[in-house]
């Protein structure tokens, strides 16, 4: 059977990115797996000195074992987030790399959907080892899942949320045709929707309408509520409520991603060819 | 070699596959006066000036031509390809390539075209080029049999067959530019664009890519269009010359016509003994005569344009008349050339 060639291109530019991230070796230890590692581990410490600060034996509803357990999940989780610095498309725009690719026929965004696919491939596989490695290593502390449908529930919220990423870093990255501000406008997005997506701290620590708001949002519902869901402290079945969260957040930002782009050629100077 | 895509074979020899009809290109970018005052002017109300890249450019190319594009640096040659290509849209005027408004290329048109940029790789520097190349077989839709079948040929005939599984960016700066070369004519495409191709590259990989282009333009059919500051590369290789000065076509035509107008002509540069006296005015007056132009005067070193058949002649003339102590004979140089021109406009 003939594959489809939007499809044929993907896979062959999936591949030609996962040969782009394993090209350095130590690059992609560094990059792809000690990353993975500090979080989790970093989260141990830290609340476990929260915790001896305050005195407290319950934080937002949570022991400490328990808010440990659900902030290793949520750093767990957050590594199959597609990252702002996966793309490096506003510096192409200035640089004028982009320019190679406005003569080919394809679209831009397959790269980036590319991108997306190998950098859910490579931590979903991390995601993977640390979860094993997790559960032998570290008993009692790492969030086991409470059910296998719980862990594929998760993992489907992660992945679809991790898309909505992509669409918001790929719609900023394109303010490159206008401003020169966009790598501050990323690390400030990546604050506040880390923030959003319970990744700073527990959304149970927030004012309950404040908490509740959020759970209308994509962030949430990509990092926070998936793990939840693996926890036990979500039934299984709110999947359905994240992916329509995340499915209205799509059907804004793919058009808006769309309209930006298209403007933003039309501003394109290419520059340095 | 045939492709999934509906650009394989030739372009019919003699239609047009590039129009172009007053084209103009304004960018806009802000002045900023140096100091104190002009840095807070400028944050307060920055004044926004228009550059005029390209000023009313009408040009027509035909499937199978070879031209090349010449002019100083900010001449527009870039913004023209950039324009024409439809990597920037026009301010005004109309453009097309294949039929086709140039900003709105539909993917069809695209498979037809390529770039290459001498200064912007294609390639992806930490992956070997064949990777690369998968790439764009796919981006391009060339069949895996017709690719292999090509890959085959180009790399034989561009000589890099060894390098292809090796990362780009262990090459050299020639091997680079052969594989970009390679990866542009990977989709036989029938309308390419090399922004100075051979720059940086020795004396053998300039003459060897030239002779390259040559063949493909012959062999294929594919109209090439080669923008480039070496004179040789446009000399050994193009029929027809643009010559754009200040975003204007200066001119537009055969290149062997050009040649016997003004190619013919040497710049000859002398350097004079050290302690010798100042040449006379009235003995540079003598050498200059009807045909040879004094271009530049400067201490102890003096630079004539001379028609290549009065060479011989006036060096005889020189030797006897001022104390030499070394010369250089070169072709007519760009900038001369373009002075020259200008001026036989604004006589003309």
């Amino acid at each position: 059977m003939a594959v489809h060639p939007q499809v044929a291109l993907l896979l062959q530019a999936t591949l030609y990115e996962l040969k782009k991230v394993t090209a350095w070796r130590m690059g992609f230890f560094v990059r792809e797996i000690a990353r993975a590692l500090l979080r989790p581990l970093l989260t141990i410490f830290m609340f476990q000195a929260v915790f001896a600060a305050q005195g407290a034996t319950e934080l937002g509803g949570r022991d400490l074992d328990g808010t440990v357990r659900y902030l290793i999940a949520v750093a767990w989780i957050e590594g199959l987030i597609f990252h702002d610095r996966m793309l490096d498309l506003a510096e192409q725009i200035f640089q004028g790399y982009v320019t190679k690719y406005l003569v080919m026929p394809m679209r831009c965004f397959t790269l980036a959907l590319a991108r997306y696919v190998q950098f859910s491939i490579t931590q979903t596989g991390v995601a993977a080892l640390l979860g094993i490695g997790g559960a032998l290593l570290l008993p009692g502390v790492w969030p086991l899942p409470v059910a296998p449908e719980a862990l594929l529930a998760a993992l489907v919220l992660a992945l679809a949320g991790s898309y909505c990423f992509l669409l918001l870093y790929f719609l900023l990255n394109s303010i490159a045709f206008w401003l020169e501000v966009v790598w501050t406008l990323l690390v400030m997005t990546r604050f506040v929707t880390m923030f959003l997506a319970g990744v700073m701290l527990p959304l149970s620590w927030m004012p309950e309408p404040l908490a509740r708001a959020l759970e209308y949002g994509f962030p949430y519902w990509s990092i926070a509520g998936p793990a939840e869901i693996l926890l036990g402290e979500r039934p299984v079945s709110d999947v359905w409520t994240g992916l329509a969260v995340i499915g209205v957040s799509i059907t804004v930002l793919e058009p808006l991603r769309r309209v930006v782009w298209k403007r933003g050629l039309a501003r394109y100077g290419g520059s340095g060819m | 070699m045939t492709s999934r895509a509906e650009h394989s074979g030739k372009a019919p020899v003699g239609q047009p596959v590039l129009r172009c009809q007053g084209l103009q290109k304004v960018f806009q970018t802000h002045r900023r006066d140096p100091g104190m005052r002009g840095l807070l002017r400028s944050f307060v109300a920055r004044e926004t000036i228009e550059v005029p890249a390209l000023r009313g450019i009408d040009l027509s190319i035909e499937a199978g031509e070879f031209v090349g594009l010449i002019g100083a640096n900010g001449a527009g040659k870039t913004t023209l390809v950039k324009v024409l290509t439809g990597i920037v849209p026009a301010t005004q005027g109309r453009s097309e390539l294949f039929g086709e408004p140039s900003f709105e290329l539909s993917d069809a048109a695209k498979s037809r075209l390529s770039i290459v940029m001498g200064q912007r790789s294609q390639l992806w520097w930490d992956l070997a080029p064949l990777d690369s190349f998968l790439l764009l077989r796919e981006i391009y839709r060339v069949e895996k049999s017709d690719f292999d079948l090509r890959l085959e040929q180009l790399a034989r005939r561009l000589a890099v067959t060894e390098q292809l599984r090796i990362p780009l960016r262990h090459l050299s700066l020639g091997q680079r530019m052969r594989m970009e070369i390679l990866g542009a004519f990977l989709h036989r495409p029938q309308l390419v664009f090399l922004d100075e191709p051979t720059i940086g590259l020795d004396l053998v990989s300039r003459e060897e890519i030239r002779t390259i282009l040559s063949e493909i333009n012959r062999e294929q059919g594919a109209t090439i269009v080669l923008s480039s500051h070496d004179m040789e590369d446009i000399e050994n290789t193009c029929r027809r010359l643009l010559i754009l000065s200040e975003g204007r076509l200066l001119y537009d035509g055969d290149l062997v016509k050009l040649r016997e107008r003004l190619f013919e002509k040497r710049a000859i540069e002398l350097h004079l003994e050290p302690h010798a006296a100042e040449p006379d005015p009235a003995v540079l007056a003598e050498l200059c005569g009807a045909d040879v132009q004094l271009l530049r005067s400067s201490a102890g070193a003096l630079s004539f344009a001379v028609p290549a058949a009065r060479v011989q002649p006036f060096l005889a003339q020189v030797f006897a008349r001022l104390a030499v102590r070394d010369l250089a004979i070169e072709r007519t140089p760009l900038d001369v050339l373009v002075r020259e021109l200008f001026q036989r406009e604004g006589e003309g």
